[in-house]
């Protein structure tokens, strides 16, 4: 495989066989359609190159930035074909929940503007909705942004009529298979797929998955939103059924550690979604046919993406997947016996004691705080790396007197039970803190 | 003669509640009917609900995450959510101060008890009100350099006491990617700043500089994260100028949900969405979209709606932008605040006056429109409950004239709400409302947990209709006991046995 451009290595991605031994269908083989391994990463490779491809030339030309309303997977595709085409590109989102990918979007060289929240207070005057305002934007600039409007273009229904769809059906030897099931996002994947696979198979099943309202799973929208898509069309659906957070991600780990897919939450909606749906169907026939066999069916659903930029949003959610074993000199590891006997001083007590033995004064806050006003003498290690350190060992020996200062005391204190167990000999808390440290009148500096 | 109209739902068309989030205090209030109906009779309908009582605990919620964070600094009550004097009086019983925004809030706020120290003047200031707030020394949160400028005018010629000032600030920017905000008409810019805080130097003999402000009509807390930091930063550049800075003050904007069930909320949009797009009959007066339209079968236009149903709300949202890490300087928001040694203040309104009023209004007719809905004419109109025109969608309770309650006895049937006013547009709601029953006139409809700008705020005299008068509920040896708004004192009630 020798490339002259990397986007000549989209599309053309396998279809693998899911394990039965993992979702337990004894009727229908089950296939994924790894979309993830398109080289930036998505099924919206494809989109992207559909919708840039013929527009680059006079867009070089006239040096445009491309624009689109993404905060994912397209987002990044058009970040990427820009830059290769040494153009510049703008997203304008109000979706953007899942920070890695934000920052990833910075790395590739987007330019992101974020939409304002919801009022807390009804305005009658403000009459039009951001995204209309920045439509309006587009079309009062008269020219210098090629605005690829993956909502509404037909072209990224096309990518997958001419590329995806056809690609399944010509991996399965030309029968398309009995049913299609897809998540909804732009709804360009699944309605260009099921076009192509109905072409050849007019008894295609296609099934649509939705988030569940309250929740949120990057890339697909909920039953409301999917409206508002302009190549959203009901009449693709046999069916639309709606996949929670929590199922996405159980669908995810499943993909992950039982089928060695590294599939993001969006593949895993999707397999759960299928999982879910196809075993119902076969109960149903199971019924129907009185033990008779029933003939074989086929399944293909879409793995969207990769699961690397959605640590956080997994951390948010189940943290307990990314389960950590505890920590050496935690603070959360002290029991409250070492925190009651955790030593302390007062304030008056803490001045003749600086005054007389020179302890080393740690000041625990964040740098900004500590540079606008501390005691005068002491050193500023932020909270978090003097965790850090400790994790380590005394940073500084036992016999250095040593008073840490947080603002009220709370979490000095923590650290004076905690160095004392690591063995420091005399370690006090400033009780009552910088904040009482101010209140009784004591000086503090700014350098 | 003809058939009477049918006013149940057509079959398969389930009526789609939207019930009141109620608290024990006002669930009970709203079960007293007996009470509700000799109010009504005797001082007429509308007739405004409070109970000052719930705000205790309201109060006790936002100290409650002030604890948590050891962070200390004034609550204070947006004036401009409810004008009861009832209210005011128990907040000065309270740890709360009073945000006033005009010159009669402020002498109101006075005679209802609250020193000086805990009252704040924000908002458009007149010369009247600039002077009032000095002359007792309340705190004035500034909205303009030119304020500034006026202010210590006043000050100097009138020998005033110098006045404690914050700085509300606006046109935030943060790090990295840019948020686009919405604009205000309040606040001096940050581009501006460098000339106000010369201003505030160059006055510092009448003005005292305590802190920043910033007040954004958002329920996006990324915004506010940098608005919070910005006003951080800001404050240390005025300790550099050897100004004294104590608190930041972080506005009001932390909601309220409104909704007992989120099912019912999330039920309401798909169907509202799908009723927009034609999929179903309309669930509005005359197809009303809230904002919604369809356009070659797809959705346009944008929810213009209060999320009723919000499980991030009041306490909670300010405990999730408290936890919110600082765009830049990287520490949660509260650590930076308490680190920094300044205080937070708030101005909560709506969120503060959670469950602490309903209004009532009486049925005066019950016909049908030609269609044959039902169409309920009340003795209030759509200024005298505000919560259409605030976007809260949330169905009344049927108080009926016997006394039976709202039991559901009869089946639902779906009606519309008609006020007072000779204008096609006086709908108490645009919405088809479900009730337990048709009601009958003499019934009473109680709209609940309307006292955050939704009882008075746009309550008004024309076609010479009445207002509402206002009567505050307490509980006393067990019972519900009533008084004029205007004759309640926070030494009543609480002798309770429960």
């Amino acid at each position: 495989m020798r490339y002259e451009s990397i986007t000549e290595a989209i599309g053309d991605t396998p279809l693998v066989r899911i394990s039965p031994a993992v979702h337990g269908l004894r009727t229908i083989d089950l296939y994924a359609k790894l979309e993830m391994l398109n080289p930036f990463g998505s099924v919206k490779d494809r989109a992207a190159w559909q919708m840039t491809r013929a527009a680059l030339p006079g867009a070089v030309e006239r040096g445009d930035t491309i624009v689109e309303l993404s905060s994912g997977n397209t987002a990044k595709a058009l970040a990427l074909i820009a830059g290769l085409h040494g153009l510049r590109f703008k997203s304008v989102t109000n979706r953007m929940k899942v920070p890695e990918i934000k920052e990833l979007l910075l790395l590739l060289g987007a330019e992101i503007e974020e939409l304002p929240g919801q009022a807390e207070c009804l305005d009658p005057t403000d009459t039009d909705d951001p995204l209309t305002r920045m439509h309006r934007m587009l079309t009062e600039a008269g020219g210098g942004y090629l605005h690829t409007d993956q909502y509404y273009s037909t072209l990224n229904t096309e990518a997958h009529l001419t590329g995806t769809g056809p690609e399944i059906l010509r991996d399965l030897d030309g029968r398309a298979p009995d049913h299609f099931i897809a998540c909804v996002g732009t709804a360009g994947s699944s309605t260009g797929v099921a076009a192509a696979l109905r072409a050849s198979n007019p008894e295609l099943a296609v099934l649509g998955l939705v988030a569940h309202k309250s929740d949120f799973i990057p890339g697909i929208r909920t039953i409301d939103e999917v409206h508002e898509v302009g190549l959203f069309d009901p009449a693709t659906y046999d069916a639309i059924e709606s996949v929670t957070a929590d199922q996405a991600i159980d669908g995810m780990v499943t993909l992950i550690r039982r089928c060695g897919l590294l599939a993001g939450p969006t593949g895993g909606a999707a397999y759960y979604g299928a999982v879910r749906h196809l075993q119902r169907l076969e109960a149903e026939q199971a019924d129907r046919s009185d033990g008779a066999t029933a003939r074989r069916q086929t399944a293909v659903f879409i793995v969207c993406d990769r699961v690397e930029s959605y640590l956080s949003y997994i951390r948010r959610r189940r943290p307990e997947l990314l389960g950590q074993p505890p920590r050496r000199n935690s603070i959360a590891s002290l029991t409250p016996a070492e925190l009651a006997a955790a030593p302390a001083i007062d304030l008056e007590a803490a001045r003749k004691w600086i005054a007389a033995e020179h302890p080393l004064v740690i000041d625990l806050r964040g740098p900004f705080a500590y540079a606008a006003l501390h005691i005068e003498g002491s050193i500023n290690i932020v909270d978090e790396l003097f965790d850090e350190l400790l994790h380590g060992g005394l940073p500084f020996s036992s016999n250095q007197p040593v008073l840490l200062a947080c603002p009220v005391g709370e979490k000095s204190l923590g650290y004076a039970a905690l160095l004392t167990r690591m063995g420091h000999r005399d370690a006090r808390s400033l009780t009552g803190g910088i904040v009482g440290w101010r209140d009784a009148g004591a000086p503090l500096v700014r350098d | 003669m003809q058939p009477p109209p049918p006013h149940r739902a057509p079959p398969g068309q389930e009526p789609l509640y939207l019930s009141p989030r109620l608290a024990p205090p006002l669930a009970s209030a709203l079960k007293a009917a007996e009470l509700l109906h000799s109010l009504t009779d005797a001082l007429g309908s509308p007739l405004n609900l409070v109970l000052p009582e719930q705000l205790a605990e309201n109060v006790e919620r936002f100290r409650a995450v002030y604890r948590s964070h050891h962070l200390a600094g004034e609550i204070f009550f947006a004036h401009k959510a409810n004008r009861s004097s009832a209210l005011a009086r128990q907040l000065a019983a309270l740890d709360a101060g009073m945000d006033v925004a005009s010159v009669a809030e402020l002498q109101h706020a006075l005679g209802a008890g609250f020193a000086p120290q805990r009252i704040m003047a924000t908002g458009p200031k007149t010369s009247e009100f600039l002077w009032l707030a000095a002359r007792v020394g309340v705190t004035v949160n500034l909205d303009s350099r030119a304020e500034l400028e006026e202010l210590a005018a006043l000050v100097r010629k009138h020998a005033l006491p110098r006045v404690a000032v914050l700085l509300r600030l606006s046109g935030f920017r943060g790090p990295g990617a840019p948020v686009l905000s919405r604009p205000s008409r309040f606040g001096t810019d940050l581009a501006e700043l460098d000339g106000l805080l010369e201003a505030v130097e160059r006055h510092q003999d009448v003005v005292e500089l305590t802190g920043a402000a910033y007040h954004l009509d958002t329920m996006g807390l990324p915004e506010k994260a940098i608005a919070l930091e910005a006003c951080v930063n800001v404050l240390d550049e005025c300790r550099r100028r050897g100004l004294r800075p104590r608190a930041v003050d972080v506005g009001g904007g932390y909601g309220v949900n409104y909704l007992a069930d989120q099912a019912q909320w999330d039920r309401y949009g798909t169907e509202l969405t799908n009723a927009v797009l034609g999929r179903r009959p309309p669930l509005t007066w005359q197809g009303h979209g809230y904002g919604l339209r369809a356009e070659a079968g797809t959705l346009r236009g944008t929810l213009g709606l209060y999320p009723g149903h919000r499980p991030v709300a009041a306490a909670g949202y300010l405990e999730e932008l408290l936890t919110l890490q600082a765009p830049s300087l990287g520490r949660p928001l509260a650590t930076l605040l308490l680190e920094n040694l300044y205080d937070l203040q708030i101005e909560p309104g709506r969120a503060l006056v959670d469950q602490c009023g309903a209004v009532l209004a009486r049925v005066v007719e019950v016909r049908h429109t030609a269609d044959g809905v039902p169409l309920v004419r009340l003795a209030a109109n759509a200024g005298d409950i505000g919560l259409e025109q605030h976007g809260v969608l949330v169905d009344p309770l049927l108080i009926d004239r016997q006394g039976r309650g709202w039991a559901d006895e009869a089946g639902p049937v779906g009606v519309h709400l008609a006020g007072n006013l000779c204008l096609e547009s006086d709908l108490i709601t645009r919405r088809q409302v479900f009730l337990p029953r048709l009601p009958q006139p003499g019934d009473l409809l109680a709209f609940a947990n309307t006292a955050g700008y939704c009882m008075d705020f746009t309550a008004h005299h024309a076609m010479r209709q009445p207002l509402a008068r206002t009567v505050a509920l307490y509980r006393e040896d067990g019972s519900w006991r009533w008084r004029l708004d205007d004759q309640y004192w926070p030494i009543f009630g609480t002798r309770e046995n429960s």
